[in-house]
This record gives C-alpha cells, structure tokens and sequence, in this order.
C-alpha cells in the first residue's frame, strides 16, 4: 500500500480518520462526560453535550463506595497474576506447538479451540462444585486460575503464530555454535516475540479486567471482590445511578488505558508477524 | 530496500533483528571450542514437547476436566433445583437432547444466530479492514491518535459499554433520537427501537461490531505494514490499480489472518449474550433470543441445569462444525515447517 | 536485562500469589469454630438502609459476643445463580433475603429450613400477603422482611390546572381525569397523563384481579391458566383503553430503565403508579427535583367500581436459613434482631417501605408520604404461590403479552390466549 501521494488524498485520509475518530469514540466520550455531570443534567430531554456545571461528586461518591480501593486492589492482583502467568506457560506451550512434530499435537490444538467454545454458563455450576470440593471458592487464587484456563488457549494461538514467523536460521545459526536448543529459544527466540507477547498481554488484561460473572459467583466477601463486581452494585431494585456509575465505569478504564499506552510501541509490528509468514 | 515513510518497522532481517545477528556472531566467537564436545547435550530429549505442554496442558485440564465431565453427564440427567439441593441428579438418557432437538424454538433461535453472528462477523471484519487501510495512509500522528482512540473502545467494560448504547438509543432520553430528529431524518422522539426486531438487532449489531473493530482493525494494519513494499512496487510499475494491488497482493498475504479472525470471531458471536440481555433489561422477548440467552432463560435461569448442559453440549458440537473449515486450516498453518 | 525483567515478573508474580492465597486463609480457618456467619442482603439495603443493618448487627453482637457477621451484598440480577452454585457446592449463607415470589420454587425443593414461626418477632400479626409467601404445604420456611405496594403518585399542580377538582373514587373517573389532563397538557409530545411503560406488569394485573379475573386458578390439582377468562379479559381490555389514552411511555420498556419516578421527575409527567419510596426519590436533590416537593401527592389506585381501590401487588422480600447452613440458632437470632419492632419501625420511617407486621401500620397511616401506599396494601393480589411460578417470571410471560397487546402486534383475545397456555404449561411441568 502506498502513502499519501498528494496534498488532496492526505487531507482525505486526515478528514475520515477524523470522522472515524468521532464516530467510535463518542459513547466514550459520552461516559466521560457524564462522569461530571450533577445527577440532574444526567437524563434531560434535550441533550447536554458538554458539563455546563462540571462537579467531582460522581468521582467522589463513586470512590468512597464501600471497598472500592480493595477492589481495585483485588482486580489488579488478579489481573496482574493471571498476565504474567499466561504468558509464561503460552510462552512454552507455544514453543511445544510451533518448533516441534510430536504426537497428540493436532489432538491438543483442537482442544485448545474447542475450549474456547463451551459457554461459560453452563460450566458455572460444574465450575463452582469442583472448586469448593479444593476450597478455592471466595479465594483471589481460585478466580486466578479460572482465568488463565479462559484465557490460556488464545494466548497459545497467537504466540505460535509469531514463532513460526521467526527465520529458522536465526535458531540454527545460534545452535550450530554451540548454544543448547533451549538456550536457542530463550536468547534468540524471547527477545523476537516480545512484541506477541505485549499483544496477548493486552488481550489478556482486558478479558480479565472485565469479567464479571466468575468474579460475582465465586468471590463473596465483598473485600475479595473484583472493580467489575463493584460497578454491578450500582444498579438496585430502584434504579440505576448513571453519574457514579460512568465514574465509577471511567475510573476501572484508566488502568487499562495505561497499560496499553505503556506497551503500545510494540502492538502494532507484533500482532500477526507470524501468522502473514505462515 | 525502500522505506514506507511511516513504517520504520519494515527492514532487512538484519536491520530487524540486530540483537539476535549480534548474539549470533558472539555466540561463534566464544564457542567455537566446545563445539566436538556438544552434541549430545545440544539435542533436547524427544520429552522435550511434553514437557513445554505439561504446564498449560495440566492448567486447563484440573480446571475444565472435571467440570467438562460433569457438564456431559449433567446433559443426560434431570438435575433441577430439587435435584441440586440433594446433591443427586436422576438419569434421563437422551430426554434433553430430544426435548432441544423438538423444540421448534430451538431451530428458529438457531437460524437467527447464525444469520447473526454471519452478518456481525462479515461487518466486522469488513469495517476493521477498511479502517486498517485508512490507518496505512494516514501520517504518523493521526495513526497514534486513532489507534489511541480504538483502544479507548476496546477498554470499556462491555456492561458500561452496553449501558451507554442502551442510554444513547433510550425512548425518553436518549441522545442518537435526539440528534436523528434534528438532522431531519425523520422523527425520532419517542422512539423505541426495539419494538421491532429488526431495527432492535440493527442497534445490537451496531454495539457489537463497534467493540470488536479495534482488535480486528490493529491486527489486520500490523498484517498490511508487513507486505512487502517491492512487490506493491512492481505491481504499480506494471500499472495496477489500488484496488488490483489489494486484491492481487495484499489479500493473499493477508489470508492467514483473515481465517484467525474470521474463526475467533464466529466464535466470539456465536456466543453473545450480555449486549442482548442488558439491552433489554434482563428480559428480552423470544424475538430476541439467541443462542446463549435461549439456553439461559430455558435452562439456567429456571434452575435445569441438566436442560442447559444438553444445550451447551450442542451449541459446542454445532460451533465446531462450523469452524472445521477454519480449524483445519489452523492446523496447517505450520505445518510445512 | 531481560533475564533481569523476567526474574522480577517472577518475584512480583510470587508475591501476589502469596497475597492471594493469604487473604483466603482466613475464611478456612472461620469455618473450623462457630464464630461467624454470613448473611446475603440485597444491595437495597445497602444504598438505602445500611444504618439498619449495623444496628441490628450491634443487638445481636450484644447477645452473642464474640460471633463475626458478614454481611454481603447481591445484585438482583444475577443472585439466583449464585445461590444456586453455593447450594450445589455445599456453602450457602447462613441468611438469605429472597425476593416474595422467588421463594415458593426454593421452599419446594427444600432449600430452606423449617422455622417455628411463633418464635419471631410479631409473628401473629405479619401482613398477610407476605406470610403466605413465607408458608408452603403448611409450614413456614422465611420471615417476612418488609413489603411494598403501589399507588397513584401525581402531581396536585397539574390536576388543579386541568379542572380535577378531587382525586378520582372510579376507574371511569380516573380515566375522564386523564382525558382533562391530555387535552391540557397534550401539546408537548413528551407528555404522559399516566406513564405506564409496557412491561409493567405488576400495575397491569391489578386491572386483572380488579375485575375479578386471575393469573391462573387451581382445578383438581392442576392449574390453569386464567388470563383468558371473561373477568380478566374484561381487565385487560380496560386496561389496554387506560394506557393507551393516557401514556406515551415506551411500550417495550419496564417501570426502572428509566427509572420512572425520575421521568416524574423532569415535569413532563401527570402521574404514575409506584412504590412509596418513589415519591421521596423523585424529589431526591442529587437525580430528582426537589422543587416539586408541594406538588406532590399519592392516592391508591380507584377501581371500577365506585369507592373501592384497585388490588395492589404486594411486593416485598423475606428472610430465610439455607439448609447447608451449619448456625441456624445464630442465624435466627439474627434475623429476629433485624425485624423486631424496632427495626422494622426504622425501615419503615427510613427505608419507606412497608413493615411487616400490621401493628406498626399506624405509623405508615400517621405519615402522609406513607399513608396512601399503607391504605393500597390492605387490599392486594399476589402471584399462583406453586414452586413453577418463579419459571413462569423467568420466562417473561406476562410481559410479553402486554408488550404484544401495547404494540398492537395482538389482540387482546389472542394475547391472552397464548399467555394462559403457557402458563398453564409451565406450571404444571414435572407433576
């Protein structure tokens, strides 16, 4: 694909990303906004596109709702737990995938699809009777782990993908010098999907962050509990609270914000390298 | 090798991999004398495999075995609320299954979720494509803003994110009625779009197809910026047009990617229930059922949780059927090597 | 430095792995000693009680020193799951509050234990409509926590402006009222004499039993689905005049999304039929409008016969013990601090809802804001109290033929007539 040829073209590209933009982010927008809006100007007949009288108290109502910082607490344990770890144990059953012919190999990639496709519903009940048979029901672990089974089969996927991108003689250049095939893999191998692995982290993050149903069954003390649960009890028999709600809601975006804007550098070139060599 | 302004990621190989060439001549320099001795401990053991599987292998396993076993086994009993308390599901053979297989709601709901999840999937990935195009031409600024942007979206908790779409197209208040009745598309007060299906699936499609564009847009614009700008060149040279460049060149090489999100997708449709279910308040009418609200409002919600297994049991069973193409396609990719 | 990085993800990853699983050990080591027990309330009380709930936790601590209660908040949404996994996997809460109409199905699968009633608190005089829901084949299985009824909540200024002169005594009068309200106020296309979004189906019964017809009746052991019969068509049909000359609600919507008290509340909006509690949060500073406050007034719902009211639903929620639960004496304490009198008189002033027991209705009567809604409750209907019921709900049945009947998609005839054969069907199932 070639770039912008001409002033016009440029100008025509700028003007629809603008209108991309706009068109995308405006229930964003609207969150945010409403975030400062007061209680009153929250349901009105004729729009207010902007906060005439912008006010902190939806931020600060939302926030001192009880065991809001546990939960954020809570949500950034798991989460963080449960990316690292998918990504170590990906790494590896990756590397099974991509480098080696083994037998029960086509047998455990169609497992890894298939998983991904049992409603989560139905194996709640399931789910919830066996683990309260190894009483892990109301602990951080037992949600921890339940997430990294969800999470685990696409984070396989994508980093077989950028490892078969990597050229082999970079491998075999390394071995023939000596190094162990292991030390092959994790000098030359690690550093190259470095970029796959920030991508799947991303992914990771955001399906952990906002899982809600897991969160809810398995976790009962309110001081365990994750920010997705917290947001949920914004909603009583008596309505919705919008304004301390879209705080509430703008507030649990941020960290996911922020971690994408720490790794961002990298998601673009990592995503598919392998899969457009494979 | 010319460079696509904008995309410094594109070099040669050595230029892309400095560390990696760098270690490698370092690597020849110190071992170069141990290398008759190293053989033997070079070649990992043919457990090699496994033992990378082991620990993904045995997460998935401890946490889904048991409960995959007991979720087949549920789908061919009655297991009820009075069942569930006494711990003792009462055996029913293929009972379930035939009560699905008979229930004609089962088949119409199962028609719309495939005509569903089609047209979400196919809009999907044609707007994500289309976006990813206009990310390769625009200047280096526009593209970090705009991807800023679509990450922002794919931020957004689905509940608030369902919430804020609900509230946009509310009958009373909401901001798109407003704004479609002032640019004289017609009247929109007091419009409720849900009152009929097609308009109500028009919005959901809207929603959905909206949180799913930022993945499908960044990973098919990493795919674009990886074609290599030779061929692109000597395309042009020869006088395509933009369009027999995309379709020439582009589309091949994208191909890979496109079964990965095409099947991720029809995966991800197949299944969605919480867009439907908190548009409408946690009661949608039968118009609306989908697959998994039909097997939650059937089954879950009434407590037959033997029902529901036997449904998931199916829904998985259909899911698979439909994807063979694309998994079989997955298990090639690779496999030359 | 990558090694570097690696190791320090490690590090970082056992630590969190070390906090989690250590902020876990506490509650298997409370499981060993009777020190503890967990009650679920719905977050209601959380938002709009909280105060209630410690004190009724300090009362019971006065009495059992020493024991921990852990209170936990459910969402109505998802909380029937919930409690279902915890039954399966053998770890309930000690206490549970159950809506009215979900506990029939529960009662009948055994989930809860057999309380004698005599030892809670006002146990002889308990609102009727609540007990019942407590009781299944005889015996008590819940204790009733507090109930709501509806009635008319309007705004007096509009009347006054539209020549009504006193609130209406008939249903036909009610509906002459509306007719003077449109013509005028009519103009502003958001205006609503009654806003009545379509899925209201507790208000929309009313017209049901007002009319002497039912939901479903029991005939030699099995039931019936009943909205076909000639009386609660004749409803039906009144109803359907009433919401359509009066409400230009969404028909497809239900009475909290939007929150209708709130709708009441932007000024566009003669009245609407809700829960005593909606009065005081239409005029809530933070999302009402306060400036309203002397302009509003509640009556209960006029029947068409002159002089009476109209049935109210009697909605409401109880307590009850799970049967897993391991402290039922301390669970039960508990559950008698937190309705005794004293309680109950505080959630009625603050939580304004209805007590549970006819002998504080005195206070509701004395209260203006409460009045109108006490006197609703002393005549009202309740759902087919058989375990299928809750099914019947789940399966949004009434709502869909009000929906069909409001959007004209069927007749009223035809609407019912499907409504009745499912509810027959669903009723009956597994008898």
């Amino acid at each position: 694909m070639s770039g912008p040829r001409t002033l016009g073209s440029k100008i025509v590209a700028n003007a629809l990303a603008v209108v991309v933009l706009v068109v995308m982010l405006f229930p964003v927008y609207w969150m945010v906004a409403t975030a400062f809006k007061p209680g009153r100007d929250v349901l009105t007949y004729t729009p207010k596109w902007f906060p005439t009288h912008p006010t902190l108290a939806n931020f600060r109502d939302a926030m001192g709702r009880a065991y809001f910082w546990s939960d954020v607490k809570n949500s950034l344990i798991i989460v963080g737990v449960v990316v690292v770890l998918s990504l170590a144990l990906a790494f590896l059953a990756a590397l099974a995938l991509a480098k080696f012919r083994f037998y029960g190999r086509k047998a455990f990639i169609v497992l890894i699809i298939g998983v991904q496709m049992v409603p989560l519903n139905a194996l709640v009940i399931p789910l919830y009777i066996l683990l309260s048979r190894v009483h892990q029901v109301d602990k951080l672990s037992g949600v921890i782990v339940m997430y990294l089974t969800f999470v685990l089969p696409f984070t396989v996927w994508t980093l077989r993908g950028f490892m078969l991108g990597v050229p082999r003689e970079l491998e075999e250049a390394a071995m023939v010098d000596g190094t162990t095939r292991f030390g092959a893999f994790v000098r030359i191998l690690l550093p190259l999907v470095a970029p796959g692995l920030v991508a799947t982290s991303i992914f990771a993050f955001i399906q952990a962050w906002n899982e809600f149903l897991i969160a809810y069954v398995f976790l009962h003390e309110p001081s365990k509990q994750t920010l997705t649960v917290w947001l949920a009890n914004f909603t009583t028999l008596r309505g919705t609270e919008w304004g301390p709600l879209m705080a509430g809601a703008t507030l649990t975006a941020l960290p996911v914000l922020f971690f994408f804007l720490l790794v961002q550098r990298r998601v673009a070139f990592g995503l598919t390298a392998g899969a457009v060599r494979g | 090798m010319r460079l696509r302004p904008g995309s410094e990621e594109l070099a040669p190989v050595s230029a892309r991999f400095p560390a990696a060439t760098t270690a490698t001549v370092a690597g020849t320099a110190l071992h170069s004398r141990r290398r008759r001795r190293s053989w033997h401990r070079r070649a990992l053991p043919v457990a090699a495999p496994y033992a990378l599987l082991l620990p993904t292998a045995g997460v998935i396993a401890a946490v889904l075995g048991y409960p995959l076993y007991l979720l087949v086994k549920l789908s061919f009993q009655k297991y009820g609320l009075f069942e569930l308390v006494r711990h003792k599901g009462h055996y029913i053979g293929t009972a379930n299954y035939a009560r699905i297989l008979h229930d004609s709601q089962f088949w119409t709901v199962l028609g719309r979720t495939v005509l569903f999840t089609a047209v979400n999937v196919a809009l999907t990935l044609v707007l994500g494509t289309a976006i990813a195009l206009l990310l390769v031409r625009l200047g280096r600024f526009m593209r970090v803003v705009l991807t800023t942007g679509l990450v922002l979206v794919w931020a957004t908790p689905v509940v608030v994110a369902v919430d804020l779409w609900r509230w946009m197209v509310d009958y009373e208040f909401g901001v798109a009625n407003w704004t479609l009745t002032k640019l004289h598309f017609g009247n929109f007060l007091h419009h409720d779009w849900f009152a009929n299906p097609w308009t109500g699936f028009g919005v959901i499609t809207a929603l959905i197809v909206w949180g799913a564009i930022p993945f499908v847009t960044i990973t098919v614009y990493a795919g674009l910026s990886q074609v290599p700008q030779e061929l692109i060149e000597a395309a042009q040279i020869d006088g395509a047009t933009s369009l027999g460049v995309f379709r020439e060149i582009t589309l091949p090489l994208l191909k890979p990617i496109f079964v990965i999100l095409a099947s991720l997708s029809i995966i991800w449709d197949f299944q969605v229930f919480n867009q439907i279910w908190i548009m409408l308040d946690e009661r949608p009418t039968s118009d609306y059922f989908l697959m998994s609200i039909y097997s939650f409002v059937e089954s879950f919600r009434i407590s037959e949780y033997g029902l529901g297994s036997a449904i998931a049991v199916v829904m998985v069973l259909f899911m698979l059927g439909i994807t063979f193409v694309y998994v079989r396609q997955m298990v090639r990719i690779g496999e030359v090597q | 430095m990558r090694l570097r990085i690696l190791a320090a993800a490690i590090a970082a990853v056992a630590l969190a792995v070390a906090a989690s699983t250590a902020a876990g050990g506490t509650s298997a080591r409370g499981s060993a000693a009777a020190t503890k027990i967990t009650v679920w309330l719905q977050n209601d009380a959380q938002t709009g009680w909280p105060e209630i709930v410690a004190a009724a936790t300090k009362a019971f601590q006065a009495k059992h020193p020493g024991v921990d209660v852990d209170v936990q908040y459910q969402t109505w949404g998802t909380h029937l799951t919930k409690l279902d996994a915890a039954l399966a996997g053998g770890d309930a809460p000690d206490v549970i509050e159950m809506g009215n109409t979900e506990m029939t199905k529960y009662m009948a699968a055994g989930a809860f234990r057999q309380l004698t009633r005599s030892n809670y608190p006002n146990a002889k005089t308990w609102l009727q409509g609540l007990a019942d829901s407590c009781t299944f084949n005889g015996k008590t299985y819940g204790v009733p926590y507090y109930a709501g009824a509806r009635a008319v909540i309007y705004r007096k200024d509009m009347y006054r402006k539209a020549g009504i002169k006193k609130t209406p005594t008939s249903l036909a009068q009610f509906n002459a009222d509306g007719k003077k309200l449109i013509k005028r106020f009519g103009k502003d296309r958001n205006f609503s004499a009654l806003y009545f979004p379509g899925k209201y189906w507790y208000a929309s019964m009313s017209f049901v039993y007002d009319y002497g017809g039912r939901i479903a009746v029991l005939k030699g052991g099995k039931w019936q689905g009943a909205l076909n019969s000639k009386a609660s068509l004749a409803g039906l049909n009144a109803l359907a005049a009433t919401v359509k000359a009066q409400s230009r609600a969404n028909k497809t919507g239900d009475e909290a999304n939007p929150q209708q008290a709130l709708v009441f509340a932007k000024g566009k909006v003669a009245s609407f039929i809700g829960n005593g509690w909606e009065w005081p949060y239409a005029l809530d500073p933070k999302v009402g409008n306060p400036a309203l406050a002397p302009a509003v007034g509640a009556y209960p719902m006029p029947s068409h016969v002159k002089g009476r009211f109209m049935p109210s639903f009697l909605g409401g929620s109880d307590l009850a013990i799970p049967i897993t639960s391991q402290q039922v004496a301390l669970a039960a304490d508990w559950i008698k601090a937190f309705t005794s009198t004293e309680s109950e008189r505080n959630l009625a002033t603050q939580g304004k809802v209805i007590a549970n027991t006819t002998t504080l209705a005195a206070i509701n009567a004395s209260n203006p804001q409460l009045a109108p809604f006490a006197r609703a409750a002393k005549f009202s209907w309740f759902v087919p109290t058989t375990p299928n019921w809750a099914n019947v709900e789940n399966a949004d049945v009434l709502q869909n033929m009000l929906v069909s009947i409001f959007t004209g998609r069927a007749s009223v005839q035809k609407a019912a007539n499907s409504a009745s054969s499912q509810i027959t069907r669903i009723l009956n199932a597994g008898s």
